[in-house]
């Protein structure tokens, strides 16, 4: 299943739309309907600033995955980097006495310095105590959940409320909106985007990092110090979830509540988008917003049809499957 | 007489590229029948062609006169041919005879008939004078041995043409001389060997005739008695060869490298190399001798900072640089050019021009500040590219469509570029063709005229004799001898690689 000059995702997610459209006929559903749905629900007009309010989580995660992806590593501590910088983000704005736009910069910067350090520590785990990174990152998730957990459950929490969440923040420090649904967080988000992609095309570390991810025992041997780049790349992206867990904080939920930024699974959708790319930053950003295009249409889809929106979760694992599989049988041929 | 193996007007095409075009060949029973040719000429894909791995575009076989089709190996080893690879492909936990009869195993009501198995490997090692102990583990046979499983194997499953792809480039001396009087005893018996090699002096002493192959093309079918080293290189590369580069005789000058009592350990197995001590000095090129796996790797890899040395010093331009890794060693002045150019030495799927940029990459004019200049990249590519001949597309064209020669002289051409104090040059010619073999000698010793210090690992012989001042014989962990290289013969040293020390070197 190679064209030339067709991107591979491509017959992916055509297989992967084909299977969906089976499961939906075999439950008693109508896929064209359910499709329908989901395309209205996605990129009609009025419905264009939903997917892009998805989209900026989303798309940050997925930079989250893919930046270390690049260097061919996998960092599945997205959730602990997205919770430390969300919680400090609602935390700072609570505490200093200052102007709102200082605020608003401040939470940002130390939820990345948050998210950031989460994820060197995981780096540190497997430079230094040979802890497998896939490991280490993915088990930090759990302490930094708890942890986050307790502190909103107890010495944090918001007495008047009956959840455990924080104090909302004031109105000052709060993102300003843009229009019905979105706000400045978008900008920012788009900020981080271009950083991204510059770092990657122009920069000599983007090129080292890029080389690594081609073949570690290359970089290494050419002068990369391998176990520096894998703390720095592991720190830039746990800022990046930590910018994210800032941006939902301070622009549409204006508190930390437990598990808030945890139940859209962000990180998985975005993995998921930066495997589809391989890393690629520009190919995963595409992939990013595809799914969020997926999973808000997903949301309409739910309204006005009998079909769950579980389906859009199904077609994003699909696609991936599928590519995987394509890659094995190419290996097994070869 | 109808030759056992003939194929007329083969060709194959890759894209835009013809690697063979229109083909003829003709292999009688009972001759060894060379295949030579430059990297690139199309040697590998006419193996394939004929082990039936891929079809041909157009051509035809015949075998034993009669007109044959090849849809896999399978069919081929059933028409009797089969084919010992560069890369063995052995179970290196079970025993020969295990491997022999694997896929074919005799049976008795449904369980492998070992006694069967055991006598029937153990004849035919007999037959063919194949030293080979049939209840060995193959693991625990050394690579020449190794190869004799694989012949083993081919012949098990009754093979008269054998194809070997270059057998000798692992072997030691004495283990060539024994494979050779192994192929006069299976063409004694009737069968045919279809035998690819970069090695002349190898066609000269074994086949009887001698197909040579250049740009896909046959450039000449020659007896082997009739012709000579000097006409079979004019038909492979279109010219004769340059003469080998003179030694200066310029005595060496300070200490470059310098290595005091090094140790690499290994877990589960003595020390891959225990207590070796030499230096290399400017304007001097040590060779190191040694069959591959006495340590040799590991001792470059602790040379370049690839891996961490377990005792001993080692010294990069007087700067210590034990502990350091790899970007240290640059540091301090060190280029290599790795044994495994294609895990090591370059990331196929990049460009040609980023795999020539690494090392450069953070200094001007590629780096401007933490910038990359990608078009500073590609003019260094073109440079280097056209100063040492890489045949590619473009400096766009990823690493992993070049030729291993070409690829070869991409990594050579980048180490070189650096123009550092020391260079270690690990395996620098394998697998490539006698033209490229003539420039990248004559480069590494325009880099000991440059008074540079150069230290070549190989177990090819001919090359380390080529160009060593000094040559040191390396055997399991330990440099067991020294010897000048203008002196040094071929017979001496091999014995040397093989263990056996010099009683007055």
């Amino acid at each position: 299943m190679t064209w030339p000059g067709v991107p591979p995702a491509v017959p992916a997610i055509l297989l992967a739309l084909l299977l969906g459209a089976a499961l939906v006929a075999a439950t008693g559903g109508d896929p064209l309907d359910a499709y329908g749905q989901i395309v209205v629900g996605a990129l009609a007009w009025e419905n264009l600033t939903n997917t892009l309010n998805w989209a900026v989580p989303l798309v940050g995660m997925t930079l989250v995955a893919a930046i270390p992806l690049r260097g061919g590593m996998v960092n599945l501590g997205g959730d602990g980097q997205l919770v430390a910088g969300g919680l400090v983000a609602a935390l700072v704005p609570l505490w200093l006495p200052a102007p709102g736009w200082v605020l608003i910069l401040l939470a940002t910067a130390l939820a990345m310095l948050a998210g950031g350090l989460v994820a060197a520590l995981a780096g540190l785990g497997e430079v230094r105590f040979g802890v497998p990174l896939l490991i280490s990152s993915l088990l930090l998730n759990y302490p930094v959940a708890g942890l986050a957990s307790w502190l909103v459950g107890f010495p944090l929490r918001d007495r008047s409320s009956g959840l455990p969440q924080t104090v909302m923040i004031p109105a000052a420090a709060q993102l300003p909106p843009l229009g019905d649904v979105l706000n400045m967080g978008a900008f920012a988000m788009l900020a981080v985007v271009l950083c991204v992609v510059f770092f990657d095309r122009a920069t000599v570390a983007g090129y080292e990092l890029r080389m690594r991810g081609l073949n570690a025992r290359f970089a290494a041997y050419g002068g990369v110090r391998l176990g520096r780049q894998a703390l720095a790349a592991m720190a830039a992206s746990g800022a990046v979830a930590g910018i994210v867990g800032a941006l939902l904080v301070l622009g549409s939920q204006y508190r930390f509540t437990d598990g808030a930024l945890l139940s859209p699974a962000y990180t998985w959708s975005g993995l998921m988008a930066a495997l589809l790319a391989e890393g690629e930053p520009v190919g995963s950003i595409a992939a990013g917003m595809f799914f969020a295009a997926l999973q808000t249409g997903g949301f309409a889809m739910e309204r006005e049809t009998s079909v769950p929106r579980e389906l859009s979760m199904v077609l994003q694992a699909l696609v991936i499957l599928l590519l995987a599989a394509r890659h094995g049988l190419a290996r097994r041929r070869a | 007489m109808v030759p056992a193996l003939e194929v007329r007007g083969i060709v194959k095409r890759y894209g835009g590229l013809l690697a063979n075009d229109g083909i003829d060949l003709a292999v009688a029973a009972g001759e060894v029948h060379a295949v030579m040719g430059e990297n690139g000429a199309g040697k590998t894909t006419l193996m394939s062609i004929l082990y039936g791995l891929q079809p041909p575009d157009a051509g035809e076989m015949f075998r034993d006169g009669r007109w044959v089709r090849f849809r896999s190996s399978a069919d081929a080893i059933a028409a009797g041919l089969g084919m010992v690879h560069q890369a063995f492909r052995l179970f290196g936990s079970l025993t020969v005879w295990e491997n022999v009869v694997y896929g074919r195993e005799p049976r008795r009501g449904g369980f492998i008939d070992r006694r069967a198995a055991r006598e029937a490997v153990a004849a035919l090692a007999v037959r063919y004078g194949l030293a080979v102990a049939p209840d060995a583990v193959v693991d625990r046979l050394s690579v020449g041995v190794r190869q004799r499983v694989e012949i083993l194997k081919t012949l098990y499953r009754r093979a008269r043409v054998l194809i070997l792809d270059e057998p000798t480039a692992v072997l030691t001396p004495p283990e060539r001389e024994a494979l050779f009087a192994v192929l006069r005893a299976l063409v004694a018996d009737g069968s045919s060997v279809l035998f690819v090699t970069h090695k002349l002096d190898e066609v000269m002493a074994i086949s009887d005739r001698v197909t040579v192959l250049r740009d896909g093309r046959v450039a000449a079918h020659m007896a082997t008695r009739e012709t000579s080293p000097r006409e079979i290189v004019r038909a492979m590369i279109g010219r004769s060869l340059p003469p080998p580069p003179p030694r200066t005789g310029e005595p060496p000058g300070e200490v470059r490298l310098e290595v005091r009592d090094l140790f690499v350990r290994a877990p589960g197995r003595p020390p891959p190399v225990a207590g070796v001590s030499f230096a290399v000095r400017a304007g001097e090129i040590v060779g190191i001798a040694g069959v591959a796996g006495n340590g040799q790797t590991e001792l470059v890899e602790a040379l370049a900072g690839l891996r961490r040395p377990d005792g001993g010093r080692v010294a990069v331009n007087g700067r210590d640089v034990t502990a350091a890794d790899a970007a240290g060693h640059r540091a301090a002045g060190l280029a290599y050019v790795p044994e495994d150019r294609a895990a090591v030495g370059t990331a196929r799927a990049a460009s040609a021009a980023e795999n020539l940029a690494l090392g450069f990459h953070r200094a001007p004019p590629i780096a401007r500040g933490r910038l990359l200049d990608r078009a500073a990249m590609r003019a260094w590519a073109r440079q280097l590219i056209a100063r040492f001949d890489i045949r590619i597309a473009g400096e766009r064209s990823p690493a992993g469509t070049l030729s291993g020669g070409n690829l070869q002289k991409l990594v050579v051409a980048r180490e070189l570029a650096h123009a550092a104090p020391v260079l270690i040059a690990e395996q620098p010619t394998r697998g490539v063709d006698v033209g490229a073999i003539a420039t990248i000698h004559a480069q590494l010793a325009a880099e000991r005229a440059a008074r540079r210090a150069v230290l070549v690992v190989s177990a090819e012989l001919s090359e380390i004799l080529a160009l060593s001042d000094r040559v040191l014989a390396m055997f399991e962990g330990r440099i067991i001898a020294e010897c000048d290289g203008a002196a040094a013969d071929e017979e001496g040293i091999g014995a040397l690689m093989a263990g056996r020390r010099a009683e007055a070197a």
